[in-house]
């Protein structure tokens, strides 16, 4: 049976389609935009070399009629090179005895082509309400690297820019004053209204601050990874996010508090501070802690870690310290050193970055990935070190 | 509108009459405050071309939506080319105190500090400081009168202008000079925050329209004497006489 999530995709899908194939309709102009992003990674690990590469074609389409907005886009991405991986090779010869034989080709994982509808929705709105029904974006929370408060996207904190998939969900939004909103999302998850996520948020400025609260309550799936059972439970969340300056430094934080209906509850939070010097160069520091994460690396288990990778847990580690240093070389060429530190275990990621605005709608990409830790930590050396060159046309 | 424009045009007229008769001399604060409001008027909406001329010797060329309002002190930057900054937004209050910036594909707004003013506007060789603060010169300088010249065949009044101690503006200080006749800065010399002799930047302002009884510098060009590079900016389309409502000029107004 098909769910309610991907019942509404469709039916929004298929009204944007509708929309767009009555003639009258293309009387206007139909806003068609996008990128091809061919990405290489060349990877090292345990003396071995591999290369793992992907072309990725996403094409947006967009339309406007008075106070009504139509939005969707498609993407299309092509792997090549190593497909096929085992996600146990990764891990520590400790963490992979505790999986019995039988059970370790459940850990094989391959990159299929895909093709997807990534956001499809409808937006209404007027001078004070808006209202946007479909596959759309939605990422809350001030940190740069991680979201405590973001329950929707699992960032990849080696690259946190990078785009999100969209999220099904019926969103309103209300704008009491030009620094004050209130929001409410309803994500039909799946089941009815008790399980579906429903999320409510009341933003506020003062002064030269933002300040969020905001409640959410969902069906939470964890994995035990040992039984192959999956625990279904609701969450509830209560959070809270600030942004501004203090003594001319840019200051964010946000954390959450999480009810969980079977297991035990806990506590997550980030801060973090930035700030430009005159000669453009630019320094960010964040401050991550997840009690979810443990304290030893020689507690960490299977579970621990496949649920980060799966994005059912944010961090393995309970402390980690995120830093970001970039400068502008030169008017096209900027070059960031990104940083993740556990405080847990002493391991480190390191990760150089060059962008380069190659061509006016091409950009480049060059990243370097550089683990320190030593087996069984999260950022080891077992993980493999390499490099990502990803381009990115524009049309 | 045209209150505005009398107001602005009365003030011009008073100051030169003051000055003529010799009895009070028009002082480095009027120029500033007047010059202030000819180039922030109460409301705008205007079609920009911004192009940035690279050491390399390379073109990157934006097309973008700027609205103001309340004289400058809200002002509003939506990117409609290249594709690839296609729909970011950038929204300044506060005289630029306070600046957001939206990005389309992530759904995703941004608080900046203030430091953050001084990075430049997609590579170019304007800061966000340099596009929206509408009171820097009366706020963050303090100004002295040097004396009359002529620049560019206008006569103009050339001014020194100092940062005040507290202030977090960006430069040291600014020489600039404000043509007599529109009050027009036809060219402004932006001297290092961390030295006062070292000349930074200069903008040159050109092609003076009158556009709803307003004089409007249709031509903008900032050359950054250290990096070697150059951005011109031109005006394809403004309008002074508009209604811009205030819920533009909020999170909202910028996903529009």
């Amino acid at each position: 049976m098909r769910s309610k999530a991907s019942s509404l995709t469709l039916v929004v899908f298929v009204f944007i389609l509708s929309l767009l194939l009555v003639p009258d309709f293309y009387a206007e102009e139909l806003d068609l935009f996008g990128y091809f992003e061919p990405q290489f990674i060349f990877i090292y690990r345990e003396g071995e070399s591999y290369q793992m590469n992907s072309d990725k074609l996403r094409v947006d389409l967009k339309r406007s009629v008075g106070g009504v907005e139509f939005g969707s886009d498609l993407i299309y991405t092509l792997y090549y090179g190593k497909k096929n991986w085992n996600i146990l090779d990764f891990f520590s010869d400790e963490i992979r005895s505790e999986v019995p034989a039988g059970m370790q080709s459940y850990f094989l994982f391959s990159f299929n082509d895909t093709l997807y509808l990534d956001n499809t929705y409808v937006k209404m709105s007027n001078s004070r309400v808006s209202c946007t029904f479909g596959k759309q974006q939605f990422s809350p929370g001030t940190g740069y690297f991680s979201n405590p408060v973001d329950v929707f996207n699992s960032k990849d904190a080696l690259d946190p820019t990078y785009e999100q998939t969209g999220h099904n969900g019926a969103r309103m939004d209300i704008m009491f004053s030009s620094r004050t909103n209130l929001m409410f999302l309803y994500s039909p998850i799946e089941g009815d209204w008790t399980n579906s996520g429903k999320l409510l948020r009341f933003k506020i400025g003062l002064s030269h601050f933002d300040f969020t609260l905001s409640g959410y309550e969902f069906r939470e799936q964890l994995t035990d990874f040992y039984s192959l059972s999956v625990i279904n439970q609701r969450r509830r969340l209560v959070g809270c996010e600030f942004v501004g300056q203090l003594f001319g430094l840019g200051v964010w934080g946000e954390g959450a508090y999480n009810f969980l209906e079977e297991s035990d509850d806990f506590y997550e939070f980030l801060v973090g501070t930035d700030y430009t010097f005159e000669s453009g160069f630019y320094f960010l520091l964040e401050y991550h802690r997840n009690e979810r994460g443990r304290t030893s690396y020689q507690d960490y288990d299977i579970n621990d870690w496949l649920r980060f990778y799966l994005g059912e847990n944010k961090t393995i580690s309970r402390d980690q310290m995120y830093g970001m240093v970039s400068y502008p070389i030169t008017d096209l060429i900027n070059l960031q050193i990104l940083s993740i530190f556990c405080i847990n275990d002493g391991s480190a990621a390191i990760v150089p970055v060059i962008d380069y605005n190659i061509f006016e709608n091409v950009d480049l990409n060059i990243m370097g990935n550089i683990y320190t830790g030593s087996e069984g930590k999260v950022y080891n050396s077992k993980l493999g070190n390499g490099v990502v060159i990803r381009a990115r046309v524009y049309f | 509108m045209l209150r505005k424009y009398l107001f602005v045009l009365v003030l011009i007229m008073c100051l030169e009459s003051v000055a003529e008769d010799g009895e009070v001399k028009i002082t480095a604060e009027d120029i500033i405050r007047t010059m202030t409001e000819t180039l922030n008027p109460k409301q705008s909406d205007a079609l920009m071309e911004m192009t940035i001329m690279t050491s390399s010797n390379q073109e990157r060329t934006f097309v973008y939506k700027a609205y103001s309002k309340n004289k400058g002190e809200k002002s509003l930057m939506k990117y409609l080319e290249p594709g690839r900054v296609k729909g970011q937004t950038v929204l300044m209050l506060n005289n630029a105190d306070d600046i957001w910036m939206y990005f389309p594909r992530t759904n995703r707004v941004r608080k900046l500090a203030t430091h953050a003013k001084r990075q430049k506007v997609q590579g170019s060789d304007f800061s966000y400081e340099d596009m929206g603060s509408s009171d820097e010169f009366i706020d963050d300088y303090s100004s002295i009168l040097i004396g009359e010249e002529q620049k560019n065949e206008k006569l103009c009044y050339k001014l020194e202008l100092t940062k005040k101690e507290n202030s977090g503006a960006g430069y040291s200080r600014l020489v600039m000079w404000v043509e007599k006749e529109t009050y027009v800065p036809y060219v402004i010399s932006y001297y290092h925050e961390k030295d006062s002799n070292l000349l930074e930047k200069e903008l040159f302002l050109s092609d003076v329209e009158i556009i709803d009884d307003i004089p409007t510098p249709m031509k903008m060009v900032m050359y950054n004497r250290l990096d070697n590079t150059k951005t011109s900016m031109s005006t394809k389309e403004v309008a002074y006489d508009v209604d811009l409502p205030d819920n533009l000029f909020t999170e909202m107004g910028m996903k529009k």
